[in-house]
């Protein structure tokens, strides 16, 4: 009995070296948010706030959508509709091709990643130029990110030297980060003014003005943006906040949540395309609206991707983004995976202890672990259910609703037949690998108490 | 005052000790403590695995053993924290009320909010590490979770402090889980058994000689680790120390 | 690409049910009692810098004082004398390339993060970014505590674009290791007169 992510979780951990590293790494990513959510009196408020206010946009997405779209026409951008994945593409290569595109640049975007667009554009000729620093570093490597904020979080100092050496000519041997993100800055730089079309994703849209706003530490987003002449914004329909008033609160949790930060370097308002540029926004939907019909999981659409719930993870941090079969990974990607495809993703929702600590960090109040709780519930009927606890769930509900053969068995037989049963039930004995058994103790509690053993004697 | 001991299955054959302290405290509080014997499992193996309508029918059968008493006390949050929470919602699936979810109180949760206990002739002089388990913390409220910016309690450590001689810890990653999690344990032995080896590496650094805590079944995973690896640290629930000598 | 925009509508509209209200936004952010040195000292927290100008004093001396070695200096602004160059005389974005230091106005400094607000104020936004280095002339006066008064301070014009800059470019990239200067500025220095 177990799932994909247990045994990927299995490997990941045989090299303890790394997961202690990784897991130590993004722990004190974790502190750090502790100290700005700290610092910041009105933080639970805030984070209160934040959540009425994406239930609110959300469920009164039909309006603001709508002001949105045309709020950024009026402000002459050219919005586009995207249903899926694919015709969001399509539209982007449309884009391109009329401006005989050779070289996009792009920053970092989890609905490109989500829409498979790189593949798709790098096989119509187009050179896609990830601009982030850890993005560039996983294309160059032909890897997936590990993680939303730090995609190259599971890349060793040395493994980035290597690869520059390779792809950048940088000096042998060096690992220093600095010297390492001064090749990379270079290099961009260059990648940056020989494009021809910039593209970034959307950490905002603001009904009221219309404006795109986007949050990078590094600037890349400003300079794909900047120099050259068409700017392509990929956001999902979901990313809207109402007006600057809405979003002031938003730009106060995300980075404080994502990287433990104030706010992060560049918060940029794109509102009107460069004079003599254009400038569009493919508005996309890919199953965003269906899960606005589904009340056990409709949170999942205010989540402002800032990835707090996998750094405070214990699972996450301990089984590393490729664990997951989704994309995304941690307690939200486990959520979100299981929107997109459950018969295929059913695997992640085992990566989860319920400690509901992902709920305590979430800056917008996700009610992330009940959601797992209540997937679990749901993968059953989807036949995903796991046969060895779906016999022993069963099992231990014959014994406990029967109390007479419950305390019989307690009576008469060994630990191995009656709690915690379910540690010890299947031949493969998972329980045992890395602990000892717990030890029938000889006589229950209700034997004693039955006897008269532990009430006071004087007591009847 | 008539309070129902709620002793949950396991603990019910592995650490009977922890239920007859419950007792003995109770008793020596002055509450009149009665044990239902008919009890069995509040279900919540079986829903957090995935098959939570399985625990429908020991709801119902709880709800009946624990009808008549004013107050349900139990030695375990999370089990608690699944009756509270999780009961409702389960037995309104069969049109039903839950009269116990809103009288359950996890033990220290008890002493400290409805019997509020302020003195204890209890003595134990040594140094202990407070296991924050995740149920306690972020269900059941026992002490301030460490992600939420509000002000900073422990219901546990205040109990404790009332026992003379002792020193009471809190490890790294103050309430970190400890990898649990009931079927979880087994569904992800490797993740589950690392967390908890990380988890009891934070609570020797402290120097303590016993790993305590509110939660039975947190302290069962970690001890079966500690067993295996032959650590030289013991596990004692916080009610055995407030009852300490009673 | 019409009827995708009717259909996106119409399963917003037919999948929405339960409809939450709009939460009165009346929150009372952090307040600081000196807002000037809470900016100075956020400013250097997030790897940038902040200095006052002395009654007095003239800025173009601080600037020489700080960046010794920029060679290329741009700025529009009229009373910056230490500019080699009014960067609106370039029109190709890229020929801003290799601009040592940039010296531009901020409208709005925020306490809570040393954000300040830069409503695009020069011919090609750019400049804000590919300078090596950046100094950003602020009126002390114009410090706010926390974003929410930012939000009800800031202004547009007709170019359309506006960015918030708290410190340096920077990143963690690899191995969490945070080095200044990834691609915008590697350093940032408000002056507040």
């Amino acid at each position: 009995m177990s799932t994909k992510h247990a045994e990927a979780a299995e490997r990941f951990i045989e090299n303890k070296e790394q997961e202690s590293w990784h897991n130590e790494t993004l722990w004190l990513v974790r502190v750090k948010r502790d100290n700005m959510a700290m610092a910041v009196p009105e933080w639970e408020e805030l984070r209160e706030l934040a959540n009425k206010i994406k239930m609110h946009t959300i469920t009164h997405l039909h309006k603001y959508i709508q002001q949105f779209a045309e709020n950024a026409e009026a402000n002459g951008v050219i919005v586009h509709w995207a249903k899926d994945a694919k015709e969001h593409n399509e539209i982007v290569y449309d884009i391109l091709k009329k401006h005989n595109t050779k070289k996009l640049v792009k920053s970092k975007s989890m609905l490109t990643e989500e829409c498979h667009m790189n593949p798709y554009l790098i096989e119509k000729g187009i050179d896609v130029v990830e601009s982030d620093l850890g993005e560039r570093i996983i294309q160059f490597m032909g890897v997936p990110p590990s993680h939303i904020v730090m995609p190259a979080i599971h890349i060793k100092r040395e493994a980035v030297g290597k690869l520059f050496e390779e792809v950048l000519h940088t000096e042998k041997g060096n690992s220093d980060p600095t010297y390492l993100t001064r090749a990379a800055r270079a290099h961009l730089r260059n990648e940056f003014l020989t494009a021809d079309v910039g593209m970034t994703g959307a950490n905002f849209g603001v009904a009221e003005t219309g404006d795109v706003v986007v949050c990078t530490n590094e600037g890349n987003a400003d300079m794909g943006t900047s120099i050259p002449k068409v700017h392509i914004v990929s956001m999902g329909i979901e990313k809207l906040v109402p007006n600057h008033k809405s979003l002031s609160v938003y730009t106060r949790l995300l980075a404080r949540s994502a990287t433990g930060q104030p706010v992060t370097s560049y918060t940029s308002h794109f509102r009107k395309p460069r004079e003599g540029c254009e400038m569009h926004i493919v508005l996309v939907d890919n199953g965003r609206s269906e899960i606005l019909s589904n009340p056990e999981h409709i949170q999942t659409l205010k989540c402002i991707r800032c990835a707090a719930c996998m750094n405070t993870c214990p699972v996450y941090r301990r089984s590393g983004g490729y664990s997951y079969t989704y994309f995304i990974p941690g307690p939200i990607g486990i959520n979100l995976g299981m929107l997109k495809f459950p018969e295929r993703y059913y695997d992640n929702v085992s990566a989860c202890s319920l400690c509901y600590s992902c709920n305590n960090v979430c800056p917008v109040k996700i009610d992330l672990a009940d959601q797992i709780y209540r997937w679990r519930q749901n993968l059953d009927s989807l036949g995903k259910a796991d046969k060895m606890k779906k016999l022993m769930s069963g099992g231990m509900k014959f014994l406990f609703t029967h109390p007479s053969i419950y305390y019989n068995t307690l009576k008469m037989a060994p630990a191995a037949n009656i709690m915690p049963r379910f540690m010890i039930y299947n031949g493969l004995n998972e329980w045992g690998k890395g602990r000892e058994l717990p030890r029938f103790s000889g006589e229950s509690f209700t034997q004693m108490w039955k006897k008269g053993k532990v009430q006071r004697k004087n007591n009847k | 005052m008539k309070v129902g001991l709620f002793i949950p299955c396991y603990v019910n054959a592995i650490y009977p000790e922890i239920g007859v302290a419950c007792y003995k405290l109770l008793d020596y509080l002055g509450v009149e403590v009665d044990y239902p014997v008919n009890q069995t499992c509040c279900g919540q193996p079986m829903a957090n695995a995935g098959f939570e309508d399985e625990a429908i029918p020991l709801a119902k059968s709880f709800e009946k053993e624990f009808a008549e008493y004013e107050f349900v006390v139990v030695p375990s949050g999370s089990c608690g924290s699944f009756v509270k929470l999780n009961y409702p919602r389960l037995l309104s699936k069969e049109g039903r009320e839950s009269h116990t979810s809103g009288k359950v109180y996890d033990f220290c949760e008890f002493l400290h909010d409805i019997l509020k206990v302020d003195k204890l002739p209890a003595k134990f002089p040594h140094k202990v590490s407070v296991h924050n388990s995740c149920h306690g913390v972020r269900e059941l409220h026992l002490s301030s979770a460490s992600e939420l910016n509000i002000p900073r309690y422990s219901k546990v450590k205040d109990l404790l402090s009332l026992v003379e001689g002792i020193e009471v810890m809190e490890p790294g990653k103050l309430d970190e889980c400890c990898g649990f999690g009931g079927m979880f344990a087994v569904e992800e032995q490797a993740v589950s058994v690392c967390i908890g080896q990380d988890k009891i590496k934070n609570h020797m650094a402290t120097g303590a000689e016993y790993i305590t805590g509110a939660d039975s079944s947190c302290l069962m995973h970690m001890q079966g680790i500690v067993e295996r690896e032959k650590l030289p640290v013991k596990f004692i629930h916080v009610v055995q120390i407030l009852a300490a000598g009673l | 690409m019409d009827n995708s925009k009717r259909d996106i509508l119409e399963n917003i509209k037919r999948h929405t049910s339960v409809q939450y209200d709009m939460p009165e936004i009346d929150i009372e952010g952090i307040q600081y009692p000196d807002k000037i040195s809470q900016f100075i000292l956020i400013s250097k927290a997030v790897g940038g810098d902040a200095v006052e100008l002395d009654p007095g004093q003239d800025v173009n001396e601080i600037i020489r004082a700080l960046y010794p070695e920029a060679k290329r200096i741009a700025s529009n602004l009229p009373d910056i004398s230490v500019a080699t160059f009014n960067p609106d005389d370039v029109s190709d974005p890229g020929g801003l390339n290799g601009t040592d230091l940039a010296i531009i106005q901020g409208e709005v400094g925020v306490a809570e993060n040393g954000c300040v607000w830069i409503p695009q104020n020069v011919k090609q936004k750019v400049l804000y970014f590919i300078t090596e280095y950046l100094v950003i002339i602020l009126d002390k006066n114009n410090i706010v505590n926390n974003m929410h008064e930012a939000y009800e301070k800031i202004s547009f014009n007709d170019k359309g674009f506006g960015v918030f800059i708290s410190g340096p470019s920077k990143t963690a990239d690899i191995e969490q290791a945070l080095v200044v200067g990834a691609h915008g500025a590697k350093g940032v220095t408000v002056i507040l007169k």
